[in-house]
């Protein structure tokens, strides 16, 4: 099987090198996408989105089948988890 | 010293668990699978299965996960050769045709599949549409593509692997519709993004 690498506990996003993770910091659990300037984790609507966008933006699926993706994404992430 | 032996060997019951499950999937279907299918396929107990596994829904995950590791070991390898639309194309037919009677049902049956491992195939394609689309701009500066929107040259491409691999018992002479197609499908896309 492939080599495992870590992944986003918000996204799930595979971090594979250094500047994918917050801050360039490998100790940090989620990806520089997920996070502010200082390295905080984002409110989960504004992650919420991001996930959404992207699925718009590669497939042009509806904005509303985006959403409906991105929270099932979401909904079993470590950082997440419980989230009704 | 013990407490390593027992993670590694967590590690090799989980991978013989995820291969045992992309096998079984292949075979009678994703929906018609389940864990105790999968226990019953490697003699292990339900039990083993159930603390790696939950839910089927997991075992289906951690293959597409799988999946995208390799494309993602291909892609960057691409990348980091400077190489163009066609080197990507080729690239997602490899890992694809490694994964073929898996990655078939798993389209097949994607629209009966729970949102969580369909949302998880289209976030897949999402990474493949960014890694496509870079690629052709790539090209265009080059002179070598004309411009495409992003959705429209991913689902293009998409739209007709999957036709092929969807219908790969009438395409297909032999195993796998991907090493007797493939090569005709990238070049034939190849000449719908010249300028």
């Amino acid at each position: 099987m492939a080599e495992k690498c870590p992944a986003c506990g918000s996204c799930g996003m595979p971090l594979e090198k250094p500047e994918d993770y917050a801050l360039g910091d490998v100790t940090r659990p989620y990806c520089r996408y997920c996070t502010d300037a200082r390295g905080e984790l984002l409110p989960y609507d504004q992650v919420l989105e991001t996930n959404a966008r992207f699925y718009v933006e590669s497939q042009g699926v509806t904005p509303a089948a985006a959403n409906a993706m991105a929270r099932a994404m979401l909904a079993d992430m470590p950082a997440w988890r419980g989230r009704n | 010293m013990q407490a390593a032996t027992r993670r590694e060997q967590k590690v090799v019951t989980r991978d013989r668990l995820v291969n045992a499950a992309m096998a079984l999937f292949a075979r009678k279907g994703i929906v018609a699978t389940t864990t105790a299918d999968v226990a019953r396929s490697v003699r292990m107990s339900h039990g083993v299965v159930f603390l790696h596994f939950p839910r089927r829904d997991d075992l289906v995950i951690a293959v597409i996960d799988e999946f995208g590791r390799r494309l993602a070991v291909e892609f960057r390898q691409a990348f980091e050769q400077n190489l163009g639309l066609r080197a990507v194309l080729q690239a997602h037919l490899r890992v694809l045709a490694e994964f073929e009677p898996f990655y078939a049902r798993l389209v097949t049956e994607a629209p009966m599949l729970p949102p969580k491992v369909r949302s998880t195939l289209m976030m897949l394609h999402a990474a493949v549409s960014a890694r496509m689309f870079m690629a052709l701009e790539r090209d265009r500066k080059a002179g070598r593509a004309r411009k495409i929107e992003r959705p429209l040259l991913f689902n293009t491409w998409i739209g007709l692997v999957h036709h092929y691999l969807v219908n790969r018992d009438v395409f297909a002479t032999g195993a796998s519709v991907i090493a007797e197609r493939g090569d005709t499908l990238v070049n034939h896309f190849m000449t719908l993004v010249r300028p």
